[in-house]
């Protein structure tokens, strides 16, 4: 049984405009100890995703359907006293975008973390800050900045803090939500491979939101593309990378440059993600897509497994895809 | 910038502040209409009995030797002597203080109490309507006007029905045993209290409603959620917490506004106190009177700013000076 299932999930937003269809059918799994990549442009759900499977939904933000199970237990039935006790930070944690806000700006940075054991677990104080110290000391900052306030650190520091915390309960998935952006590069590297040591070190489940795919490529075994609040393609991260299907998965990987191929120019996909009140019909990606024809503007096209591996990917044109042509010229 | 050259320049700040308002408070009374000399002197006076007196208030004397005499006598904290009582300032001022912070204490202190509760509540409620009736009141009674408000009070609670006092701090003659003293001085209080109250906690409850939703938004509040911290936690040591840095200034901030507000309402309940002190010296152009009430007044305020700035720095340790030195 997968560690964490997501079968079907529906989250809409309700707004003034009309229903925002953020995750619309959505079904990934995670298997204990790997890690999937979301990857998407910004504004097609991934971010919803991650706050779906945590309950932390704003007041408009409704779960219209779907399931969503962790060992086998429904996550979406539970009390939401029951969930917070149980689920939240114990099991499931998460990596917030939090270089700029995600630590209280008036308590320590320590504090937070013991806060999360304390809440969590029937253990003293003193071995809640034994165990917050050697958290930062795992992610590369000293246990002498425990009482540190956040503004003392770096934005890198904070990320690592943020990590730390992250880890406090020994959760069985972290969900990491853009874990680098907003960092300058060199300490994008240096978050990445903390994250990556320690997924090694404590054989992590993850799931990592982002819109770089290259964090993925580097990060994840799997990886699902996210495109207008549903999974367009789903597979191994290196076979995704290496062979896109999809025509939008093609445009992502063309748009992210290689420094040890030949030189040919970086691409983007032309156009604008779609209006999710009123997505597309058919294809969500047809007005976009240079393949797209009659049946893709009024099929919505299903999700077929192509080849081994779960490799599975939504679009009528995969015998044109498939074909390894580049669509993208 | 170390603490002590922090504390120093405040200090020495507040010292420049405090002189120029004894300057002005000592000029402007001097070119107000009317002259002192018509208040305690009667034009039936020989010449040399008004000497004599001038002479004993002082006012022969040139502006600047006044002015001298004005700014060393009250460092000495000996405030002159009232036009209008011939008793010492001083002693009618500390005679009446007392009064006035029992008042203002109290009516502040609750102010703030329900001010921020019925703020959190209604930020913890957004949406609802309780929400709209707590914020709809709060603007409501922040915009009437006090003096209109107390007279309305007045006249509904001490004339038609008459369960308060109209006027005074406490009745003549008071009641026999400390106890029932008490209780009489606290049902004085309740109409001058109550309506600072009232006509107070609308802006509070609304200042603090907006700094709350606003820290409710924040991604460090979502972060709290996740970490799975009961509602409580959340709310009050994430979300309160960390609007309390510009609450609490903003308490110190209003202490001057309430010294101030002193005046109106002393006056319309016959409060004995500095406010009322103040409006009667103005009225009869009682100099040394009115000098020393707005030398307590000025007093007042520049310790109060200098409070808000030491108490910042104590709530936000963003702004704790010196606070990179400890590591």
């Amino acid at each position: 049984m997968a560690l964490l299932e997501v079968k079907d999930l529906k989250m809409y937003y309700q707004t003034l405009r009309g229903q925002v269809k953020a995750v619309d059918s959505v079904s990934f799994e995670i298997e204990k100890g790997k890690a999937l990549g979301i990857a998407g442009e910004s504004g097609c759900g991934k971010s919803s995703m991650a706050i779906t499977v945590l309950r932390l939904l704003p007041g408009n933000g409704h779960i219209l359907g779907g399931e969503v199970r962790m060992d086998g237990l429904d996550l979406l039935s539970m009390s939401e006293e029951a969930f917070r006790k149980a689920i939240r930070w114990s099991r499931i944690s998460m990596i917030f975008q939090g270089a700029m806000n995600a630590l209280n700006p008036v308590h320590r940075v320590g504090n937070q973390i013991v806060e999360a054991i304390l809440t969590h677990e029937d253990v003293s104080r003193q071995e809640a800050v034994d165990r917050a110290r050697r958290l930062l000391d795992m992610v590369g900052i000293s246990p002498r900045r425990f009482n540190d306030y956040p503004h003392e650190f770096s934005g890198g520091m904070k990320q690592r803090a943020v990590i730390a915390m992250a880890l406090a309960c020994n959760p069985d998935l972290v969900i990491a939500d853009e874990p680098t952006t907003a960092l300058d590069v060199m300490v994008q590297a240096q978050v990445l491979r903390a994250i990556q040591d320690l997924r090694e070190k404590l054989a992590l489940s993850m799931m990592l939101i982002t819109h770089d795919l290259s964090v993925i490529a580097q990060t994840c075994d799997d990886v699902a593309i996210m495109y207008a609040g549903r999974i367009v393609e789903y597979g191994t991260a290196t076979e995704v990378y290496k062979k896109p299907l999809h025509p939008y998965s093609m445009g992502l990987v063309s748009a992210f440059p290689n420094i040890a191929a030949d030189k040919s120019p970086v691409r983007s996909v032309p156009g604008f993600p779609p209006n999710l009140v009123s997505p597309p019909e058919g294809c969500r990606f047809h007005p976009r897509c240079p393949l797209a024809d009659d049946r893709c503007k009024t099929e919505e096209p299903a999700s077929i497994e192509v080849g081994g591996n779960h490799h599975s990917v939504a679009c009528h044109k995969v015998d044109v895809t498939a074909g390894g042509i580049d669509i993208w010229v | 910038m170390g603490f002590r050259t922090y504390l120093i320049r405040r200090i020495v700040y507040a010292l420049i502040v405090l002189f120029v308002i004894l300057t002005f408070n000592f000029a402007v009374f001097r070119l107000m209409p009317g002259d002192a000399e018509k208040m305690i002197i009667d034009p039936r006076f020989s010449p040399e009995a008004r000497m004599a007196l001038r002479k004993q208030f002082g006012l022969d004397d040139p502006p600047l030797v006044q002015y001298w005499k004005y700014i060393t006598s009250l460092l000495r904290f000996d405030l002159g002597q009232s036009f209008a009582t011939r008793r010492p300032v001083a002693s009618e001022l500390a005679e009446r203080l007392p009064n006035t912070i029992v008042l203002f204490l109290t009516a502040f202190t609750l102010t703030m109490i329900i001010g921020t509760a019925v703020g959190v509540y209604a930020a913890q409620h957004r949406g609802t309507f309780a929400e709209t009736f707590v914020t709809g009141a709060g603007l409501f009674t922040y915009a009437v006007p006090t003096f209109f408000f107390q007279l309305l009070l007045l006249m509904l609670f001490g004339y038609y029905i008459r369960i308060f006092p109209i006027h005074g701090t406490m009745s003549a003659p008071p009641p026999d045993g400390a106890f029932l003293r008490f209780l009489d001085r606290v049902h004085h209080l309740i109409l001058p209290a109550g309506s600072n109250v009232i006509i107070g906690f609308g802006s509070w409850a609304l200042y603090t409603r907006n700094t709350m939703l606003e820290a409710l938004g924040q991604d460090y509040i979502i972060t709290a959620r996740a970490k799975g911290l009961p509602r409580r936690d959340i709310l009050y040591h994430h979300a309160l917490r960390s609007v309390l840095p510009p609450i609490v200034t903003l308490i110190f901030l209003s202490l001057p506004g309430l010294v101030t507000g002193a005046v109106i309402t002393e006056t319309i309940f016959s409060w004995h106190g500095v406010g009322r002190y103040l409006m009667d010296a103005v009225l009869q152009q009682d100099y040394p009177a009115a000098q020393g009430a707005f030398y307590l007044i000025a007093l007042a305020v520049i310790i109060s700013n200098f409070m808000a700035d030491l108490v910042y720095g104590l709530v936000d340790p963003r702004i704790r000076v010196g606070a990179g030195e400890r590591r």
